[in-house]
């Protein structure tokens, strides 16, 4: 399976805040609600990662938990993808 | 088994009003009354190989009344070949005037005057649909002489449409363009005098895409737009094309026949068309976004209200279809979107040729707005985030696609429409 990396992550992340104006911190800790990195953000992303691994990501798999830093998406979409 | 049928087929309807107009078919020109003859059981299902042959049949019809379902050959799969036995049709398979005929697994009286249209149907599974040539005849009043292209299927019921202005009305030529010279057509039509057509919206996109010039070469008096959703900008791109033509777009089904036609170069219809009763004329109503007609031109079976499945929505004075209900409304978190307002968005941007939007599975919110485009080829090409900054500009926040991409050629089905 073709996975992505945590930087390649990143790097979508920082298209999909680009697309909107917005800047990505370096810093993982990052409060998502300050950069303003919302559900639609989040959706976007998960389908730009799905769309570079060809693969569909099972988001019913790992259960809810909170997502409220930068490193904490890079964190879930990198165990999502290995599910 | 299949054998060529002599079943007599009783003379019922008489010699249609256009026999002597021109027909162009397969680059030849003939007329309807030199048509080679075509002999058909009744009831029959013609399975035509080419529009030769599906002309041929629809004189047969015009003249004799054979009760007929008319089709295409690659249309029909074997399970249907077999529903068709089951329902008593004959089915004839017609290849360059030579029927060949399977008959029916259970036999029954024919329905004289009977015409049958295959629908794509709401499971996927076509469905038959009674008419009649008077009830698929819905323009009626003298008209000014012309050379219509048919581009249409064999058997739709577009088809028919041009078909049966052609038949009934004498100086109303036509010029069949078969499914492989599709691409072609603008240098046929040209070659021919062409000088009204009628197409799909995607059809008129896909033309203007491929070869605007050659286009602009065919001499058009007189452009129908139907069987999809028509937006402002494929009626302004082709007004600008042609500044002098008579630019119509027109709403009709097989369910419900010729329902609206609109002649003001405007997207939708007016407001004040609604809820309006007028005998011999279609009533046109909303019902929870839906369109709702009650028409003269009903397939048979059905008569008063017919819910359409079509969506519309109102802006301003003018009532605008979207796209069909099951696949337009797109429930992204809570709040909904609606396809054709996102696509009429995309489309009326300069550098864009044809859109295609969607719902696609996203976590979250369930369901996220994406999008496939075709760029005009020549304009400056913008980028994904430039169409998703003139999406965002014009649309909620919920309805702009975050993703779009970008398809090398306008995808289009043998119906002339594209899945929108």
């Amino acid at each position: 399976m073709n996975q992505l990396t945590r930087s390649q992550i990143r790097d979508l992340m920082e298209q999909v805040l680009k697309n909107q104006g917005k800047v990505l911190p370096d810093d993982d800790a990052a409060d998502l609600r300050e950069i303003g990195f919302r559900s639609l953000d989040f959706s976007e992303l998960a389908l730009r990662v799905e769309d570079e691994t060809g693969e569909e990501l099972n988001f019913d798999a790992p259960g809810l938990r909170r997502i409220a830093t930068v490193g904490d998406v890079l964190d879930f979409l990198l165990q999502l993808q290995q599910q | 088994m299949s054998h060529a049928t002599s079943r007599t087929v009783p003379a019922a309807h008489g010699e249609p009003a256009g026999l002597d107009n021109r027909v162009v078919v397969g680059g030849t020109a003939l007329t309807w009354r030199t048509l080679p003859d075509v002999r058909l059981p009744e009831p029959a299902a013609a399975l035509a190989d080419s529009g030769r042959d599906a002309l041929a049949a629809a004189r047969h019809h015009a003249t004799h009344g054979t009760e007929l379902l008319l089709t295409t050959l690659s249309r029909v799969d074997d399970t249907m070949r077999a529903d068709l036995r089951d329902s008593g049709f004959t089915v004839t398979t017609l290849r360059d005037g030579v029927p060949e005929s399977v008959p029916p697994a259970r036999p029954r009286p024919a329905e004289p005057g009977r015409l049958w249209l295959l629908t794509s149907g709401s499971t996927g599974r076509p469905k038959r649909v009674g008419h009649t040539l008077e009830s698929l005849t819905t323009v009626r009043g003298t008209q000014a002489g012309r050379t219509w292209l048919c581009p249409y299927a064999p058997g739709s019921y577009a088809w028919w449409q041009v078909v049966t202005l052609s038949l009934t009305q004498p100086g109303q030529d036509l010029v069949v363009v078969e499914p492989g010279e599709l691409d072609d057509w603008p240098a046929i039509a040209a070659a021919h005098g062409v000088d009204a057509a009628s197409g799909t919206p995607t059809f008129w996109r896909r033309t203007i895409y491929r070869d605007g010039a050659a286009l602009s070469r065919v001499p058009l008096r007189q452009i129908t737009l139907g069987g999809e959703p028509v937006d402002q900008a494929i009626l302004d791109q082709l007004r600008e094309l042609f500044p002098a033509a008579r630019i119509s777009w027109i709403y009709a089904s097989s369910e419900v026949g010729a329902s609206i036609v609109v002649h003001d170069g405007q997207a939708g219809f007016p407001v004040r068309w609604l809820d309006q009763a007028a005998a011999g004329r279609p009533t046109l109503s909303v019902r929870d976004e839906e369109l709702v007609i009650s028409s003269p031109y009903h397939g048979v079976g059905l008569d008063g209200p017919v819910r359409t499945g079509d969506r519309v929505r109102i802006e301003g004075d003018r009532v605008l279809i979207t796209g069909r209900l099951d696949s337009d409304e797109i429930n992204v978190g809570g709040s909904k979107a609606s396809a054709g307002a996102v696509r009429d968005v995309l489309t009326a941007h300069p550098a864009v040729a044809w859109a295609r939007v969607t719902g696609r599975r996203a976590p979250l919110l369930g369901r996220m707005v994406v999008a496939d485009v075709v760029l005009t080829p020549g304009a400056e090409q913008p980028d994904e985030a430039a169409l998703v900054r003139w999406c965002a500009d014009r649309l909620p926040e919920h309805a702009v696609p975050r993703r779009i991409r970008v398809l090398t050629e306008i995808p289009v089905k043998e119906t002339l429409k594209s899945d929108v």
